[in-house]
């Protein structure tokens, strides 16, 4: 879609990019099963697993209390990982994490490297910093990879390429094989076990991101279905994890509450079908594992998150139920968001990355009915924090034109007038119904014209109710 | 910026959030967390194996497990497999059984000493993975690795077919009880890589069709010994 900027240069039209995604029918095929997919296995998910309320609710106590002692909970991560072997470095932000990288790989000689579907590589822009540093750089999950071929940015956070319909896909793959592959998807996925074994076996190092950190072992949890993951940590001679500091949970025997949780509401599935746990590098005696370890856990905005009141948007394990839940989401896809994280977690987190004002309809790209909580494996407040961005803009310079502030302050002390608030409803019903035509107004004029760009009202009654209640209603 | 900046940074931060801390319910406990576990271990394993896509069988003996093994390799035809040391397939005799049916087990001392490439061409041609399990969890049908020398992760990972050998005094109830299992080990002294395997290598990325195999194996399958 063009209008993703990948590197997010210039600024993001949302309401542009929202209109073209709902013009797009190859987009809106692919939204329309989603609903009945993943987010019905998701609800049917907790459903079967009653006790999911229970967990939720601990996972979610889990996070708070890491949140409130991060600090120490990352010092005992650091002193973890070096105990076995491995290496922590940290990132204040990513560009700091892209150096970090560059340096480790540039000094051991690295030409290849494969890499591991991660929202966090994504949100630091290392793939673009890799390739300029002269790295070949090959994403191994299938929808990364395909994204990636067709230059895109994912628009899910665990279906990557679900804005791209078979058609599409089968010329992207078509065209990295150099020849027209058999269009069913088994070939293709076959088509791309092959040629991403290959970049598996020669690659020198492995990048990851972490679905967890464990600060008692030191330990990077990785999840994936397809095992892209596995191989990653497996066959290359170094893994560098990449990990945002909100990752972290206190013990390993913390993992089993979110491994019943994640799943479930990402996919439905009770577990993915590979969970890694890595613990190191590879031990001396063992045949195949990397030789060195390294973890880069990074801030890049997270601690300003952290002292205030959106905290809570932290506690987010990357599952995706919420952009599966979301009645918008369904409408308009993840690239419209314009951020790297799209859906309701993403109209929170993109703002708070990427700034309040030049992400303004965010958090307007809402209309609260609370689907995404109820999804959320750890039972984000995610309306309520919308509600409190919206709130947050208007006190921003500039954001409200002077007339729409006048308008609202105006509004707002007709309603605590009630005198003001009953002549306000008699010039309604004397006045507003003349724009209407068969009960409905279709547009309204001047500076109002917005509310009914794309939606009709109905028109006030002619009569008022309290007046109606003096004839009628009073026995 | 330096470690000691960044943690300076998040422990100011830490504290000013806990202003913030979320209302939370009491005496939630992770024991109510715990699935309901009515029927048989065995029964409610590969019920869940099935589910997740994998192809369970129950036999009483080593010996039947062998058969099992036999059928699957006339399916399959491999010629060289990935096996793990364990005790469970030291009863199976693989290393004898293995060539008794054409199938060559590739042994981890020799190509340890072979070069890098060599080695890779090796473990990359193998067509079957025969591996036992740390314990496996009935609540979910997951099988756990832990892999060290001679439980080679590439086992259960590269080949297109995984066939894993387990137990019935093997199987834990409970993720939950997979923290006790290595309660011994914790925190320092856990293997460099534990996986929990939980079906066939799958991927839906493709307008949302199941294809199995897309990295790891396509085929799985568990052959539970249970004398009862």
């Amino acid at each position: 879609m063009s209008q993703t900027d990948y590197t997010r240069q210039t600024h993001h039209e949302f309401l542009v990019a929202a209109e073209q995604a709902l013009d797009d029918p190859k987009l809106q095929a692919s939204l329309t099963n989603l609903g009945d997919t993943l987010a019905q296995r998701n609800r049917e998910a907790w459903a079967a697993f009653p006790q999911s309320d229970a967990v939720r609710e601990l996972a979610r106590q889990i996070k708070d209390e890491t949140l409130a002692h991060l600090d120490e909970y990352l010092e005992e991560f650091e002193v973890s990982v070096r105990r076995r072997g491995g290496e922590v470095h940290y990132a204040a932000d990513g560009a700091e994490a892209c150096t970090a990288i560059t340096e480790i790989l540039r000094s051991r000689g690295v030409k290849k490297v494969v890499k591991s579907k991660s929202m966090t590589t994504e949100e630091i822009h290392l793939n673009e910093a890799l390739e300029a540093a002269e790295f070949e750089v090959v994403e191994t999950d299938l929808g990364e990879f395909i994204v990636q071929l067709s230059k895109q940015r994912p628009s899910h956070l665990v279906a990557p390429a679900l804005h791209l319909r078979m058609p599409e896909i089968h010329e992207l793959l078509s065209g990295d094989a150099g020849e027209t592959l058999p269009n069913t998807p088994e070939d293709m996925a076959l088509y791309a076990r092959r040629r991403l074994r290959a970049d598996f076996a020669t690659a020198d190092a492995g990048i990851t991101g972490g679905n967890f950190a464990i600060a008692d072992t030191g330990s990077i949890v990785l999840i994936s279905n397809e095992g892209n993951a596995r191989l990653t940590v497996s066959l290359p001679r170094i893994h560098i994890a990449i990990v945002g500091i909100e990752k972290l949970i206190p013990k390993f025997a913390d993992l089993p509450v979110f491994l019943k949780v994640l799943a479930r509401a990402a996919t439905g599935q009770k577990m993915s079908v590979y969970t890694s746990v890595i613990n190191g590098p590879k031990l001396p005696d063992e045949l195949e594992g990397p030789e060195e370890m390294h973890v880069v856990l990074l801030d890049n905005g997270r601690t300003r998150i952290l002292e205030g009141p959106l905290r809570e948007s932290l506690f987010c394990i990357r599952c995706g139920a919420c952009l599966n839940a979301c009645p918008i989401y369904r409408n308009i896809g993840g690239h419209a968001y314009g951020g790297v994280y799209s859906g309701p977690i993403g109209a929170i987190i993109t703002p708070l990355y990427d700034g309040l004002v030049a992400n303004h309809h965010l958090p307007h790209a809402s209309s609260l009915c609370g689907a995404c909580q109820a999804a959320c494996p750890v039972k984000i407040a995610i309306p309520e924090m919308l509600i409190r961005l919206r709130d947050q803009l208007h006190a921003e310079p500039g954001e409200l034109g002077w007339a729409e502030g006048k308008a609202y302050g105006l509004w707002a002390r007709s309603m605590r007038v009630p005198w003001i608030y009953r002549l306000g409803t008699w010039l309604a019903t004397r006045t507003v119904g003349r724009l209407s035509k068969n009960g409905w107004i279709r547009k309204l004029p001047g500076a109002l014209h917005g509310w009914t760009k794309s939606r009709d009202f109905p028109a006030p009654a002619s009569e008022r109710f309290r007046d109606w209640w003096k004839r009628e209603g009073e026995l | 910026m330096s470690r000691e900046t960044f943690l300076a940074r998040v422990r100011q931060a830490a504290a000013a959030g806990r202003a913030y801390r979320v209302h939370v319910q009491p005496g939630i406990t992770a024991e109510m967390g715990r699935a309901a576990h009515g029927a048989d271990l065995v029964v409610e394993f590969i019920a869940e194996v099935t589910k997740a896509g994998g192809r369970p069988v129950v036999v009483r003996t080593p010996e039947e497990a062998k058969q099992q093994l036999v059928e699957l390799f006339r399916f399959y035809e491999p010629r060289s497999a990935l096996c793990w040391q364990h005790p469970v397939l030291e009863k199976l005799q693989l290393a004898e059984f293995l060539p008794s049916h054409g199938v060559e087990q590739i042994d981890f001392a020799v190509i340890a000493r072979q070069d890098f490439d060599h080695r890779r061409g090796t473990i990359l041609a193998a067509d079957i993975g025969i591996t036992s399990a740390d314990c496996a969890v009935a609540e979910t049908g997951s099988l756990v690795m832990a892999h060290g020398a001679g439980l080679e992760r590439i086992a259960s990972l590269l080949p297109p077919v995984f066939v894993a050998v387990v137990e019935r005094a093997q199987i834990v109830p409970d993720l939950f009880d997979v923290v006790a299992h290595f309660g011994g080990r914790l925190p320092e002294k856990l293997p460099s890589n534990i996986t929990f395997i939980t079906g066939p290598s799958k991927t839906g990325d493709i307008e949302s069709k199941l294809v199995t195999g897309v990295h790891g194996p396509g085929k799985w399958h568990v052959i539970v010994i249970d004398p009862q």
